[in-house]
């Protein structure tokens, strides 16, 4: 018996689609599940618009961006219209991120095109959330006032540090100065700012990193996102690392500097909401938690990834390859993976885990119609014993040490 | 009646182009029609393809019109690495005739050698065959030379062709009717025909392969295995063309198959003889000798709940493939399993590929080791499969090992490096004989042990891809040898135990500890690692414990790549098995393996 004809192959769980193929852009439609008849996916109230200009790759980046290639601007705002097309009607947002890249690069008037487009096709719920990216060095009066003019209430800046030496290090073109500056500039015209801050670079000492840390915590922010350096795959990093030119810190020391970050944050008042992620109160970012909650989203722009309908479909990762399918009228979707109502819920629980709120697997049950508790019962349990995870009912948090260990109890659930 | 049979095979060091040539003479004869032709078609295992090496022997009867002549050709294929050499010596007693393959480039080669003194042993007709004569760099006249020094073959009688072009192919089956000898025995006799293979078939039950010696057999006849005793009747009857073409009757001479409703492949024993069930049966032929497993590994299911799953497995595949044993094993450390023997290193890795390729058992393999001899202080001799056999020290007597001599290929300014290699692996010289004016061939007999892993891949590595090896069984001989132990987190691992040589004890153990290390993930808790000899800790590393497993960035883009992380990291772990509290993965079994070269 050939292997189309086993009847097994038809319930697997996960299928990933290489699609190469002329097919024109199109959107999933509601599917019915399985077995489900009953089941109804989430429409997505959130999306995320990627930019990729740049004005220049920095050596840990690995997102999708153009660095210097602002001569494709139109060309990318066309191929983001015909994107945003294939949604047909205009579909109303909660929240909306324009992410990159960096979308502060895209002059006044591309920038101005990039807004009447999102805001025809994505228009924002009262109330909604409109966060934007930016450098700090791209942060001048007029760029702040054309975003709040736009209804930007939320902006994100790439600080990453405020010394000079790591700044270097990380190829970031900007200086204390001018990053405080920013702060302050945003802060009096948008309001709601988030800073990222990176730590644990080459040499790097647990001095250095509270200085830091102290120094961002006396600015006007509201938010602050923070990562130990992570090196990926196919960056200047990843390389230098693995030709030993780099020797990373020693993993006790990026714990420690992850623990100051953590004590500094909430002695600021900035309460930790996920592990990489400090906020004051009522300014945690709706459109992150989105994701975290397992919630549907739009995604568009160059190697977006997208969650509508069941399915999780990524962009092509190549600014121009999304460039040309889109300008010959085929989709830009590389990826795509229809993903079961089981998947879905353990997805849920393994990526809710990361909020410090924690999850209901209750909730998760009555949404999914899935028990993750009893599925994956076993491995849950031995996060418990090892203290990695509290329990109070169906509800389950990461503990403190268990915040270290947070991709351990991920592949529990999943 | 046989005058116009021709049987034959092909006998050739692997990659001179034997498959290649298989499928030439099956175009040639009009067997197959050109557009049906694929490549190396009488290979029909997948792995077979993949790995472009034949595993199992087949036999093909192609028909040919040569000057208003009909002629009978059979061809038995044979493997060609040296794990697989009791399937050619097996093929040898079938035929009349050989093929003796050389490429025209690389030259002979150590199996060529063995090979060729193979067939001269059961007195077949040699015809001597120079392969890929179109190569740029083909020296045809130097590898007749070769051939006549080594083998004692009139450089004249060699015919040259090119398999892949079909130059010479002509001239070569004029040769095979003109010199190879029409097949003896009695078409009047007894029957008389010898089992050489015998394959499964999910429908039809077992293939038995047989050639007629004497006699004829037919359809509906009743027949019986005289080693075996049992009887059968024969449904079916036939050729292979080369899919199997059922006719009426065998004669003497002739190459062919039975089907009887035999459910079991054990119930052929290759080798057996088929007669007829009266009293006026044939005499059994010789038959042949059983394989030898050279090589033991342990094999465990991840899973325990898996074993009898992987005994089904197991016995799946025995029954294709009856040189490959299998026993239940219990090991401390892994539980339930089997311990299995092999022909050789080749031969393991098809088989466990096989296994996970035909069932869903996930497997944790030990490293494989020879089978030892212990003779005890009381007088005992043991047979030792598996190291943690090996009694203390102060009961043995002797401890002795299996010795093979190997002959060794090179071109000559490689002689060196092949010396000093061999040296490192215990080798003793026997002798060194020159090929030509540029090659030369070493013989030494070196521990068995110190040849399975890797000593074919060091002397590709050492002649740059040109040397070759052969080797053959020479018997057992006492060494200083002891079993090294690996304890983790104070236990010893049962599984990760090895014999060695006690004068390489320490290094190879401060190598295992070392790798071991770097091969068993961070845990919860600090792992040591320690080598033993008995009670004598020879080495410690230790694997610090985990500090941190978290991705400190994850939003949209991140959760399929993160998930598909975790997932693939979560099925790593399944072929990891717990020993104690302790994670041990599949290439950490292996690592007990490392450490056989010198320190720098």
């Amino acid at each position: 018996m050939g292997r189309e004809t086993d009847p097994r192959c038809f319930g697997r769980a996960i299928e990933t689609v290489a699609l190469n193929s002329a097919e024109p852009p199109t959107e999933h439609v509601a599917e019915a599940v399985p077995g489900q008849p009953d089941f109804v996916w989430p429409t997505p109230r959130n999306a995320y618009v990627h930019v990729p200009f740049c004005r220049h790759r920095c050596g840990y980046c690995h997102f999708s961006v153009l660095p210097g290639r602002l001569d494709l601007a139109e060309p990318y705002l066309d191929a983001l219209e015909a994107e945003l097309r294939v949604l047909g009607s205009p579909r109303p947002v909660e929240t909306l991120f324009i992410g990159g890249g960096t979308p502060t690069r895209l002059p006044p008037q591309q920038l101005g095109r990039l807004f009447d487009l999102l805001e025809t096709a994505l228009p924002l719920a009262t109330g909604g959330e409109l966060s934007v990216e930016a450098n700090p060095e791209d942060i001048t009066p007029d760029l702040v006032r054309l975003l709040a003019d736009r209804g930007v209430n939320r902006i994100s800046l790439g600080v990453q540090s405020f010394s000079a030496p790591k700044l270097r290090l990380l190829q970031r073109s900007h200086d204390r100065r001018s990053a405080c500056d920013a702060v302050a500039m945003a802060a009096a015209k948008i309001g709601n700012v988030s800073i990222d801050l990176i730590f644990a670079v080459p040499g790097e000492t647990p001095e250095a990193w509270r200085s830091d840390l102290a120094t961002a915590l006396e600015l006007p922010i509201t938010h602050l996102s923070t990562y130990s350096l992570t090196y990926e795959k196919g960056t200047e990093f990843w390389s230098r690392r693995s030709r030993g030119e780099w020797v990373t810190i020693a993993e006790e020391d990026d714990v420690s500097m992850y623990r100051d970050a953590r004590q500094l944050c909430e002695r600021a008042g900035l309460r930790q909401y996920e592990i990489s992620n400090f906020a004051c109160p009522g300014f945690r970012c709706r459109h992150n938690l989105a994701y975290w909650q397992g919630r549907g989203w739009y995604a568009l722009g160059p190697g977006a990834a997208k969650f509508v309908n069941g399915y999780r479909e990524v962009n092509h990762r190549s600014p121009t390859t999304y460039l040309r399918r889109l300008q010959e009228g085929r989709s830009p979707v590389a990826e795509s993976e229809r993903i079961t109502p089981t998947q879905w819920a353990c997805e849920r629980a393994a990526f809710g885990v990361r909020m410090l709120d924690g999850i209901d697997l209750e909730e998760i049950r009555r949404d999914t119609g899935i028990c993750v508790a009893t599925l994956r019962g076993r491995a849950i349990r031995e996060c418990v014993e090892r203290g990695w995870l509290s329990v109070a009912g169906s509800h389950y948090r990461l503990t403190d040490a268990g915040l270290l260990m947070a991709d351990g109890v991920a592949t529990a659930f999943l | 009646m046989t005058e116009h049979i021709r049987n034959f095979c092909i006998i050739a060091h692997i990659d001179h182009g034997k498959s290649t040539l298989a499928d030439r003479l099956l175009e040639y004869t009009g067997t197959v029609q050109k557009r049906q032709m694929k490549e190396q078609l009488l290979d029909d295992l997948d792995l077979e393809r993949q790995r472009g090496i034949t595993i199992k022997a087949r036999a093909v009867s192609m028909r040919l019109q040569l000057d208003g002549q009909a002629y009978e050709l059979n061809l038995i294929d044979t493997p060609g690495h040296v794990d697989f050499h009791y399937e050619v010596s097996r093929s040898l007693a079938c035929c009349e005739g050989a093929l003796l393959l050389v490429d025209a480039f690389q030259g002979v080669e150590a199996q060529t050698v063995a090979n060729a003194y193979a067939a001269m042993e059961h007195d077949l007709k040699i015809i001597p065959v120079i392969n890929k004569i179109d190569l740029a760099y083909a020296r045809p006249e130097e590898v007749a030379e070769e051939m006549h020094q080594t083998l004692g073959i009139d450089p004249d009688d060699c015919v040259k062709v090119s398999a892949k072009t079909g130059v010479g192919v002509d001239e070569l089956v004029r040769s095979i009717v003109r010199l190879v000898p029409a097949p003896g025995g009695d078409a009047k006799g007894p029957l008389q025909a010898m089992v050489f293979d015998s394959s499964y078939d999910d429908y039809r039950g077992a293939i038995t392969y047989i050639r007629m010696m004497n006699g004829t057999v037919r359809k509906g006849q009743k027949i019986r295995f005289l080693r075996a005793g049992s009887q059968h009747e024969i449904i079916e009857l036939g050729q292979f063309v080369p899919g199997r073409k059922p006719c009426d009757e065998l004669k003497v001479g002739q190459v062919g198959y039975l089907i009887c409703n035999i459910k079991s492949l054990g119930d052929v024993h290759i080798g057996d003889t088929i007669s007829t069930t009266g009293n006026d049966a044939a005499e059994p032929l010789p038959g042949y000798d059983r394989p030898k497993r050279m090589v033991y590994c342990g094999l465990f299911p991840s899973d325990g709940q898996d074993f009898s799953e992987l005994r089904e497995a197991l016995e799946r595949l025995a029954i294709n493939d009856p040189s490959f044993e299998f026993e239940p094993e219990t090991s401390d450390a892994l539980g339930f399993g089997f311990r299995c023997g092999f022909l050789g290193l080749l031969h393991m890795e098809i088989v466990q590929q096989r296994l996970e390729q035909e069932s869903d058992v996930d497997l944790v393999q030990t490293a494989p080791n020879v089978t030892y001899e212990i003779i005890t202080k009381r007088g005992d001799t043991l047979t030792i499969h598996k190291p943690q056999d090996v009694p203390d020290s102060g009961d043995i007597e002797e401890f002795r090992q299996p010795i093979v001599r190997c002959n060794i290929v090179v071109p000559i300014e490689y002689i060196g490096a092949i010396m000093k290699l061999a040296q490192e692996r215990r080798g003793i010289q026997r002798s060194q004989e020159y090929i030509g004016t540029q090659r030369a061939m070493l013989t030494y007999d070196i521990p068995l042990a110190e040849v399975i892993y890797d000593l074919h891949d060091k002397i590709k590595s050492a002649t740059r891809g040109y040397g070759t090896l052969d080797y053959e069984m020479v018997g057992y001989e006492a060494a200083d040898l002891c079993r090294l132990d690996i304890l983790v987190n104070g236990n010893r691992v049962d599984a990760l135990s090895v014999v060695c040589n006690k004068a390489d004890a320490d290094r190879r153990g401060r190598a295992v500890a070392k790798k071991l290390k770097a091969e068993i993930e961070r845990h919860m808790f600090e792992v040591a690692v320690q080598a033993a000899i008995g009670s004598r800790v020879i080495a410690r590393e230790t694997v610090p414990a985990m500090r941190k497993n978290v991705t400190a960035k994850c939003y949209g883009g991140d959760i399929t790549r993160k998930r598909k992380l975790l997932q693939k990291q979560k099925e790593g772990k399944k072929r990891m098995k717990a020993v104690g509290n302790v994670e041990i993965s599949q290439k950490a079994f292996m690592a007990v393996l490392s450490g056989g070269e010198p320190e720098q």
